[in-house]
Order: C-alpha cells, then sequence, then structure tokens
C-alpha cells in the first residue's frame, strides 16, 4: 500500500496497515509527522462519556460537531460511529503510547471548563508538537518506510482504470520515484494554500484534489471554506498564527477582539456560550463589522488578552508567545489580526464505511476527504477506518502493472516544467504565478462572494491557463532542492484545484456558516441541506445534490438570513 | 515588557544580558528600521559539493518583518532558485533555522536584522544553499529508540501521573527540533572526536528518558550510548533554542544525573570529582586521576611529570588527604544538591 502524507489521518493509516502485517510505505511531501501537520495547536475536545463528561456534555459535543463545524453537512451516523471510537479507544491508545495529557501537580487532568470540554498534549497551543512527534517516532519504531520532501505528482491508473500507484519527485535530489501499490491511500490534509491569507503551510497546493479529480474522482461541497477569524495580521509568515478565542484551559477566559474603533465586538465567554464551536460565530459577528466600515477581512481590528492576568494566560497556553516576540506590552496591547482561508470541509467524495472513493484503488483519509472537516481526532478515526477496509479488500485488489506510457510522460512534463527551452515567449516565474493565483482566490473566492465575481475568476484562469502556464519555467534547470521548479508543478494543481472551487461555490446558491454568498444571504434548508457533488464527465463535470441523514440533530427552520442563525 | 536581561517571570536571562546596551533588544529588533527601508541580506550559496559564495541582495523592510519574510520577498523578486526550507512560518515545525549574523535562529520567528548575513546551520551537510541534510541529526534521534517502553502494564486512561513528576519531560516536549542548538554546539562541532550525542537528540531523548512511566532499563540502554558526559555545560544550547528549553539545566542535568544513578561507570569522572570537593573542600587532580583511572594514571609517564613539574599534581597533599576549611560547608551543600536530585 502506499499513503501519500504523513500527518495524521496518513500516519494512523499506515501504522494501522503495518499492525495487520500489509507492506505499506508512506510517501510525504514535507516531513512526517512535522511540517503541516505540526501546525494542530489546541485542544483535544473529549467527547462521549470520557473524563467524567455527563449525558448533557456528550451530546452537547456531538451537536457542536454537526452544527457549528458541519453545519449539517455531515453523515450524523458516521460521527456516532466516530465519536464512540474517539472515546474508548482513541484517549486511551495515545496516553498508552506516551502522549502526555496536561496534569497539575496533583495529578488532576486539566480540563478546559464549559459545555464542550478539551485537554491538551503538554501545552495548549503548542499541542500539535508533542502529538505528532509521538506519531513520527511510532512511525519509526514500527519500521515503516517512508519518503519524505518528496511530492506525488500523478496518480498511475491501471489498464482498467484503477489506481496503480504513484508517481513523485524526490525534491532534494531531484530524482523521480514510482510505487506501485494495490491500494493508493490519500491523506493530503483538509488545507491549502489556494488563497493570499491560508493557514496551509507551504507544501500544500490542493495536490490531493487535482490528483484525484484527473484520476476521475467525484468531490464534494468544495466551497465549504473554513476561516479563522483572528490571525496575525503581520508579519506575512504569521498569517496563520492564530490568536485563540478558546477558553484556556482550567479559566473562564478567552481572547476577546476588537474593531478599528475600539469596540468589543465578540467575547466568547458571551457570544458564543457553547464556547468551542466558535469560528462561524465569531466571522459572523467579523462580517457585521466589515459591513459597517469598522473593519476589513484584509486587518484593522484587534484581538488580545487585555482582560486577563499574563500568568492566567501562560500558566497552561503559548498564547503570549506572538505578543512577546514582538514585545508588545503583555496582556496590555492587543494586536492587528486578519481572516485567514484555514480548511475545506469539503474534498473528495468518500463511502464513509470504507474511506473509498470513486475510482478502484483509490482511498482517502482525513480531512481531504470530504465526509468532515478534519479535526485531528475525526481524522485518526479515518486513519483505522480506511486500514480496515483495505485489509478486508486486499484479496480483491488487482496486482499493479507498470504504467510505462505514463511514466514517460509524467517524466516530460515534469521536465518541461524544469528546462523548457522551447517555451514560447518570456519566461514567466512560478512564484509570482503562485502569488496571482492566490490573489485571485482572495479578492473574487473571499470570505463574502457573489456570482460576479466568481465568473470572473473563472475567466482570469482561462487567461492564465493560455498565457502563463505555457510559459512557466523554473529559473534554473538545478536538480536538487529546487523549490522554484516545486512551485512550478505546484502552479498546475492549484489552478485546476481553485477552478473547481469556484464553480462549487457558484453551484451552491446560497449562504451557510462560513460560506456567504452576497447574492444569497439565507441559509436555504429546502433547497441546500445536501450534498453538492461534483462529478467529472469526460473533459467536462456535473453536479448533482444527494441528502443527508439527519438522525440526531436536525435545523429545525427552512430559510432564514445565515447572519442571523446561531451556527 | 522586558529590559535586557530580565525573563518574561523578571528573573535575571542570562541570554538578555548587554542586549539592550547594544541595542539589541527585541523592541529595537522589531522598531529601529522604518517601513520602506533598505534591509541588506548577504546570503552564503553554494551547491554544497563545490565552493560557496556570498551574494548580496536588498528587500524594502516591511512591517514586523521576519527573517523568512526577507528570504520569500528575494526568492519573488530576484532570486527565485534560491534554495530554503520552510513549512509552516510560525514556529511549529522547526524547519527553518539558520544561522543570521553569526546566531542560530528560526527564520519565521527572528525579526531581520539592517544587515544580515545568512548560512545553513553548521553541524550538518548542505544540500544547497540554505538546506541542510537532517539525516544525521535524525539518525542520532532514532538511535535512542525514543519512544515510551512501560516498566508497568498501562492503567486505562487517565493513568495515574502527575506534572510535578513529568516537569522535566515536560520542558523537553516543547522541542521543535530544529536542530538550532545540535548547530551550535561546539562540542558537536568536534565531529568524531568524541562521541556526544549532541543537545537536540538529548532533549529528544528526555521527553522519555525524564518521563517517570519509563522502564529504567531502556533509559540506560539509551544514556549507555549518549556520551552525555562529554557535555561541558557552555550553555550555547540555551542561547539559541527558539523553544526556550532550559537544555542544561533542565534536560541534559537530570539527563546526567540519571547515567550517574543507571550508569555509574560512565559517570565515574563526574562521581569522583563530586566525591573529592565533598570531603576535601577543593578539587585535587592528583586525588581525581587515581579515582578515574587508577593505576593506569602512571601507565602515561611523560604525562604524569609534565603535570609534577607545573604543579598541577602534588603527591604528598594527595596522599595525606589534605582538607581545606571549605570541606564542611562542600559536604553539606553536595549532600543538599544529592536529596534535590
Amino acid at each position: 500500500m502506499v499513503v501519500v502524507g504523513g500527518g495524521a489521518a496518513g500516519c494512523y493509516a499506515a501504522l494501522n496497515l503495518s499492525r495487520a502485517g500489509i507492506d505499506t510505505i508512506i510517501v510525504c511531501k514535507g516531513l512526517v509527522g512535522k511540517s503541516g501537520a505540526s501546525l494542530f495547536a489546541g485542544n483535544l475536545v473529549i467527547s462521549g462519556r470520557a473524563l467524567g463528561n455527563t449525558e448533557e456534555q456528550a451530546r452537547d459535543t456531538a451537536e457542536f460537531l454537526i452544527k457549528y463545524h458541519n453545519q449539517f453537512l455531515i453523515d450524523q451516523d458516521w460521527a456516532k460511529r466516530c465519536g464512540a471510537w474517539i472515546a474508548n479507544v482513541y484517549y486511551p491508545e495515545l496516553e498508552e503510547a506516551g502522549l502526555y495529557f496536561r496534569r497539575d501537580d496533583d495529578g488532576n487532568v486539566v480540563v478546559s471548563p464549559g459545555k464542550i470540554r478539551s485537554i491538551a498534549a503538554n501545552v495548549q497551543g503548542n499541542s500539535g508538537v508533542p502529538f505528532m512527534d509521538l506519531r513520527r517516532k511510532q512511525v519509526i519504531k514500527a519500521g515503516l518506510q517512508t519518503l519524505e520532501e518528496t511530492v506525488v505528482t500523478a496518480l498511475l491508473r491501471n489498464a482498467d482504470g484503477s489506481v496503480a500507484g504513484v508517481f513523485g519527485l524526490q525534491v532534494l535530489t531531484g530524482e523521480y520515484v514510482v510505487v506501485l501499490a494495490r491500494a493508493t491511500i490519500l491523506a493530503t490534509g483538509y488545507s491549502d494554500r489556494l488563497h493570499a491569507r491560508s493557514t496551509g503551510t507551504r507544501e500544500m497546493s490542493a495536490d490531493g484534489i487535482a490528483m484525484a479529480w484527473h484520476a476521475g474522482a467525484s468531490m464534494v461541497n468544495l466551497e465549504m471554506q473554513w476561516w479563522h477569524t483572528n490571525d496575525v495580521a503581520y508579519p506575512p509568515t504569521w498569517q496563520r498564527m492564530q490568536i485563540y478565542p478558546n477558553p484556556m484551559l482550567g479559566s473562564e477566559k478567552s481572547a476577546r477582539m476588537v474593531n478599528s474603533d475600539g469596540e468589543e465586538f465578540f467575547d466568547q465567554q458571551k457570544d458564543d456560550p457553547l464556547a468551542f464551536g466558535p469560528y462561524t460565530v465569531q466571522l459572523k459577528a467579523l462580517a457585521r463589522q466589515v459591513h459597517a466600515g469598522k473593519a476589513s477581512y484584509s486587518g484593522g481590528y484587534y484581538a488580545g488578552f487585555d482582560h486577563c492576568s499574563a500568568e492566567e494566560v501562560e500558566a497552561y497556553t503559548t498564547y503570549a508567545k506572538v505578543y512577546r516576540q514582538l514585545d508588545m506590552d503583555f496582556p496590555k496591547s492587543l494586536i492587528e489580526t486578519a481572516v485567514t482561508a484555514h480548511y475545506r470541509q469539503g474534498g473528495i467524495d468518500v463511502d464513509t464505511q470504507t474511506m473509498a472513493s470513486s475510482v478502484p484503488g483509490l482511498y482517502v483519509a482525513g480531512g481531504l476527504g470530504g465526509h468532515c472537516n478534519g479535526l485531528i481526532a475525526l481524522v485518526t478515526y479515518d486513519g483505522k477506518v480506511v486500514a480496515d477496509s483495505v485489509a478486508a479488500d486486499l484479496a480483491a485488489l488487482p496486482q499493479p502493472a507498470l504504467p510505462e506510457e505514463q511514466i514517460a510522460s509524467e517524466r516530460k512534463r515534469l521536465e518541461s516544467l524544469r528546462e523548457n527551452n522551447d517555451a514560447p515567449g518570456t519566461p514567466c516565474a512560478p512564484g509570482e504565478v503562485k502569488e496571482a493565483i492566490r490573489a485571485l482566490m482572495w479578492d473574487k473566492a473571499g470570505v463574502e462572494k457573489d456570482a460576479r465575481g466568481l465568473n470572473e475568476a473563472l475567466e482570469e484562469f482561462s487567461r492564465m491557463r493560455r498565457e502563463l502556464l505555457p510559459r512557466m519555467r523554473a529559473k534554473t534547470p538545478v536538480r536538487a532542492a529546487n523549490y522554484d521548479w516545486l512551485d512550478a508543478i505546484d502552479c498546475v494543481n492549484m489552478i485546476d484545484a481553485a477552478e473547481l472551487v469556484v464553480l462549487s461555490s457558484l453551484q451552491r446558491e446560497e449562504s451557510r456558516g462560513p460560506f456567504m454568498r452576497r447574492d444569497f444571504p439565507d441559509t436555504d434548508n429546502e433547497n441546500w441541506l445536501t450534498a453538492n457533488l461534483l462529478h467529472k464527465a469526460g473533459n467536462g463535470y456535473r453536479f448533482e445534490k444527494r441528502a443527508y441523514n439527519l438522525s440526531m440533530f436536525q435545523p429545525g427552520f427552512a430559510r432564514a438570513n445565515n447572519l442571523e442563525v446561531p451556527w | 515588557m522586558n529590559g535586557a536581561g530580565q525573563g518574561t517571570d523578571g528573573a535575571i536571562d542570562a541570554r538578555r544580558l548587554g542586549q539592550e546596551e547594544n541595542f539589541d533588544g527585541l523592541r529595537a529588533r522589531n522598531e529601529r528600521i522604518a517601513i520602506g527601508a533598505p534591509i541588506t541580506v548577504r546570503i552564503l550559496r553554494g551547491d554544497g559539493k563545490h565552493d560557496t559564495e556570498w551574494q548580496e541582495f536588498s528587500t524594502p523592510y516591511r512591517k514586523a518583518m521576519r527573517v523568512l519574510d526577507a528570504l520569500n520577498a528575494i526568492a519573488i523578486a530576484d532570486a527565485p532558485d534560491l534554495a530554503f526550507r520552510w513549512f509552516c512560518g510560525s514556529k511549529m515545525c522547526g524547519t527553518c533555522a539558520v544561522r543570521m549574523n553569526g546566531r542560530e535562529v528560526l527564520a519565521c520567528w527572528e525579526a531581520v536584522e539592517p544587515d544580515m548575513r545568512i548560512e545553513p546551520l553548521r553541524n550538518l551537510p548542505v544540500i544547497r544553499d540554505l538546506v541542510v541534510d537532517r539525516t544525521p541529526y535524525e539518525q542520532k534521534v532514532a538511535a535512542f529508540e525514543p519512544w515510551l517502553t512501560r516498566a508497568r502494564p498501562y492503567s486505562g486512561f487517565p493513568e495515574p501521573l502527575s506534572h510535578r513528576d513529568i516537569a522535566h519531560a515536560s520542558k523537553a516536549l516543547d522541542c521543535i527540533s530544529c536542530a538550532s542548538c545540535y548547530s551550535a554546539c561546539p562540542v558537536v562541532r568536534l565531529g568524531p572526536l568524541t562521541d556526544f550525542a549532541g543537545p537536540a537528540p538529548l532533549v529528544q531523548l528526555g521527553q522519555t528518558a525524564l518521563d517517570p512511566r519509563q522502564d529504567q532499563r531502556e533509559v540506560a540502554r539509551a544514556l549507555a550510548r549518549s556520551g552525555i558526559f562529554n557535555c561541558v555545560s557552555c550553555y550555547k544550547c540555551e542561547e539559541v533554542c527558539p523553544a526556550h528549553i532550559p537544555i542544561v539545566s533542565e534536560v541534559i542535568e537530570p539527563l546526567k544525573a540519571k547515567a550517574a544513578q543507571l550508569l555509574p561507570r560512565m559517570a565515574r569522572h563526574s562521581l569522583a570529582f563530586r566525591a573529592v570537593v565533598s570531603r576535601r573542600g577543593r578539587i585535587d587532580p592528583g586525588e581525581l586521576m587515581l579515582r578515574v583511572q587508577g593505576l593506569r594514571a602512571f601507565a602515561v609517564l611523560p604525562r604524569l611529570l609534565r603535570l609534577l613539574t607545573r604543579g598541577k599534581i602534588k603527591p604528598l597533599r594527595t596522599l595525606l588527604l589534605l582538607k581545606t576549611a571549605a570541606a564542611g560547608p562542600a559536604n553539606r551543600i553536595l549532600k543538599h544538591a544529592g536529596r534535590s536530585r
């Protein structure tokens, strides 16, 4: 088996496959358990009845996942299975393997108060580091083979159309690799850098979506983009550094937000008593400020902890580090914040029982799947499900054959991006194309969008394909650590994926949670409480709606202005 | 706000002493350059095999600009082929460490300076420009088998554990494995002259070895291959650690104490040193040599003679086990220090 991606889902899938005695290799564009995966910063939500959760708290957790995190665009039966697994298996397994859930000096697990309770690995704000470090070490311990800093550029196909493995480029050496596998599991994550401001890390360029689409996989809800409302506005490299709205562990306090006139417009304890599903609520609060001219999505509003004491903030969290590193008076100073494109709820359409995509031999685990939003516990569950289903399917999966023609043509494609002396016109720098795509997405497919802007984006993508891509090439043809070449490879995927996102955004004619259409401001449960499926059809595409099962929670209204909807 | 030399809790922070006088405090670094003013960046470029060369670039200062912002701006405007590694840009992934003006910094975290010389980390092979090969570091970590092996079976979630018991390991868990300390360490720089694993691998080891749940036989096995007593406690690692881990005081020293307890032979020099000071109130190189090397001390006669003629060893004093007035207090202090471990 080949697993593409070294984050929470990919590592767990690979570990489970190797435990089942199945030969598995991880191919990772960054470093396994580091790069993008380490970014998970905050809390582990306690689900079910674990750690003294009451029946009511267990129910709140499920509601928060279904309503606040997925706006009902989630299979509620899957959510039930997942929740039970998290409560019964996830925490004990992590702790048994050595993860340190933060205790106080008396030995109590430090738990954030409120309706939704959570815990942290070592330090809140930095939980992803020990969490993913543990996975990295488990991968080493299991003797799993890994190819790190290796970008997968294409899925290889068998004659019957099933996926035969992957073609990749080792970035540090510039050498090509081919991995043939009976099953390919894509686990490239729930985030990417398609917007000018993105929480996605450097290596993320929507490769999973683009490659799966070319292989014929269907997509779902690609328009459902989530946003961080209060990430640091400057410096640019800190664009994904969040001023956490979440309450501090063991405290009733949380960050507050202030507009350009100095008026507070969000205090989580008051404005979102559920206290753990704040992102959409926060975004809606900001939208009102933007409409009133007191903030913009690119900055001009502020966040901080000026109502707390420094000791309180620093007892269990790392939130003060941003202020301290800029030598701002902490906690008295507020820092300028801006919106950042965070993760996508949608992604590749999967069967939630098996994590199989619509293409034989191609499986998906984690946030790249369109079935949920990709919180770390949920994607870990995916890792288990996909490993179980691949192990069960193993006998039926075809032995892959070496597709020499595809390999030759992929080599040729990549070589022309490295050294393209026959290209017409003046060369065009990949880095500039990347910036242009991101600026376009920010302007036309940002927080608030409409049909006119989205159509303009489509026209601009056509122009880029016509005028920029044929001239794009790396400045020097060096093979080793040529990130310029990697940028060129990324750009092709980014345009393909961004176009699918824009098409899906045009299709959903309503506003829902973080998805805001100026021309369709209402949440429309009559027509759009459905999955927005995008199928490949020849060289084109077609859309389809699919209803969700609403076995536990229902919205309870037909139509309302999205800004007035509490989720 | 922290004055120079003061840590966040108001305690004296030796690493910051003198910064204010040198106009090098955090505030100065963040604010002394005007928006739009040119930043001069000289970068050591090379393919890791042949000659290297310094290339000079200029980029306008932007608000709160970090070293990584400057590198990205240069890559967009002037040098798309500049090789530098980064992933998260926000002090989590630990992959963007470089040397800036002679000290190790995380490019995403450190403020730019008006005139910067940027080079790759030391003690790791260069692949191209600022990108180093992390493999030697990773191999040292993997050799420690740094995962939890329980002495007793897991008792179920949540297991009994208090923060007090795991405090040292908790500090080590802040490590983002950026290898800044590995680059700054003068003992690692000596290469194969010592078997010192280096600060970063030891911090990784500390995550499990200082965890009360870890099987002590595993700790001993890992420490046996750590070369930990080659650490000279120069604190260079602590000075550059972007995660502010007290590497010497909260990781290496507790690990040395563990080694002394689990592998006394490995710690014989430190234990002998301590015993001599405790008993006699001062160090006596003669007794130290005898205790550590035994009769082998006499094997290299020229060295022995040299030490004698230079007055480094005084056989009479050693034979008579002469004490100084400090013997009593030294004994009391060291006994106390022993208990706190």
